[in-house]
């Protein structure tokens, strides 16, 4: 946006504070998720959103993340 | 948003206190009054919530736009907040600032107490912004060459859950920001575990007697038109409070100063216009959301009627509690062990004995008398080792409170 005659660009996140930063629930450290940009409790389970550049790390902003599904057990009688 | 929820008034002086027995009584009594919180669907400890969070982190947004480049207040607080930082002598390359007075904090700070690096936090998106553009407008006009050295880093959080790891960071500054949390304890409790160790905590918060005379207007104006009251002011820390604070939540060393101000105005609305362009309008959840026009006049003219000054002006305080506290290291000072002594009080009476101070100062006996305290201490080690009590004459001689010399025979 424009204000003042001076364009801000959205910055990407700075990942040096990635160094400082960490869950407000538990206070454990985040893995930086580029692709999706998001910061990612993995202790929790939690990620919360990086927006324009801003890491928004509100509780209610996060989003519980699904363990991705294992692979589902073959049936005992399966090749038979 | 109606009038009514931003003209800020409370009539119960228990109020003023913030901390668990408020919120308790605020959980009570909303059950009582059977209300729903604007929020809606918040379940649990929520309600025992004093603000409104949310509803602050929207008025935030709203001040953000209305936020004049400079304001008397903030800016005066901002400058005695960072002054502080002047009087330590050490460095604190990594500062957090919380919320309130952000961009006064940004553009006021000048490198002083050595910040290299000051991460932003507000719960309100438009707040940052205004952070970031004013990093930004730095960087390109390269006004300062002081200010363009600090690195600016913003982040959305909210002050009761602080997203930092432990022992992340030198100096946490808040500059009126800490009086809309509703767990202070806990939000300096988080401040503290986030801190290094022998890291400083500056805070700049509203006392109880900020906006006293509206406060009085509006409880008059209340109960004279519609024959109840609720809450208007926000429920302020009080002084005594500050320092027992400060030792709930950990800190070592804590100070707590008081400052008051005292702002004048042509009339109520140019107040409420002033406070709503900071950020500081109503957000108690307990308010009442309707006000009649009716109301609002009356407020404003007992409140001329009552504290207006010969020129036509109203007078406004503000009073400014700063707390200080260092987070614990054991570089700092320690009270020394019980039976740790090498003085007794005795010693004491016989280095400066009661004629002592009456003499004059070019008296050669006075000079003769004092003796240093070391002299004192390895007397008294004598007298033990040779079993010799030269006291026992003066053991006969007590003194009165009042000062003088008793002689028992």
């Amino acid at each position: 946006m424009v204000r003042g005659g001076i364009l801000v660009k959205h910055a990407a996140f700075n990942t040096s504070l990635l160094q400082y930063l960490a869950c407000p629930l538990s206070k454990d450290p985040f893995r930086y998720c580029e692709k999706s940009q998001e910061l990612v409790n993995d202790s929790l389970g939690v990620a919360y959103p990086i927006i324009e550049g801003i890491a928004c790390l509100v509780p209610s902003r996060g989003r519980l993340i699904e363990k991705l599904p294992e692979d589902p057990k073959p049936y005992p009688d399966a090749g038979k | 948003m109606t009038l009514a929820s931003e003209l800020g008034r409370s009539s119960r002086c228990c109020l003023s206190r913030v901390g668990v027995p408020v919120a308790a009584a605020q959980r009570l009594a909303t059950r009582a009054a059977g209300e729903f919180s604007a929020s809606g669907d918040e379940v649990g400890d929520k309600n025992a919530d004093v603000f409104d969070r949310e509803l602050k982190s929207k008025q935030r947004d709203r001040a953000a736009w209305f936020m004049h480049e400079s304001d008397p207040i903030l800016d005066t607080v901002t400058e005695n907040l960072l002054d502080r930082l002047e009087d330590c002598k050490r460095m604190f390359p990594t500062a957090l600032n919380l919320g309130g007075a952000l961009d006064h904090v940004q553009r006021m700070l000048h490198g002083r107490g050595g910040i290299e690096r000051l991460i932003s936090m507000d719960t309100s998106v438009d707040m940052i912004g205004r952070s970031k553009r004013l990093a930004a407008m730095d960087g390109v006009t390269g006004e300062e060459a002081k200010r363009s050295a600090l690195e600016n880093m913003q982040i959305i959080a909210d002050e009761e859950y602080l997203p930092f790891q432990a022992g992340s960071l030198d100096v946490v500054i808040s500059s009126l920001g800490l009086h809309w949390v509703n767990d202070l304890p806990g939000a300096m409790s988080q401040c503290r575990t986030a801190l290094k160790p022998d890291g400083l905590f500056l805070a700049a918060m509203f006392g109880g007697e900020t906006l006293r005379e509206l406060r009085i207007a509006c409880t008059v104006a209340q109960l004279e038109r519609e024959g109840g009251v609720s809450p208007r002011i926000s429920p302020l820390a009080q002084v005594r409070d500050a320092g027992n604070l400060l030792t709930r939540a950990g800190f070592a060393l804590p100070t707590v100063d008081v400052d008051e101000y005292t702002v004048r105005y042509p009339s109520a609305m140019e107040l409420i216009e002033h406070l709503r362009s900071m950020g500081e309008v109503n957000a108690v959840r307990q308010r009442s959301l309707v006000m009649s026009r009716d109301t609002a006049l009356a407020t404003a003219s007992i409140y001329q009627s009552m504290f207006g000054e010969s020129d036509g002006t109203i007078p406004a305080t503000f009073q400014v509690i700063y707390m200080a506290g260092w987070s614990p290291d054991i570089s700092q000072k320690q009270p020394k062990r019980r039976g740790s002594a090498t003085v007794s009080f005795q010693d004491l009476q016989t280095a400066f004995p009661p004629d002592a101070f009456s003499k004059t100062s070019d008296d050669p006996k006075s000079t003769s008398t004092t003796k240093s305290i070391t002299e004192l201490a390895s007397e008294s080690k004598e007298r033990e080792r040779t079993g010799h009590n030269e006291s026992e004459e003066t053991s006969r001689t007590t003194r009165l409170p009042s000062g003088s010399w008793f002689k028992l025979d």
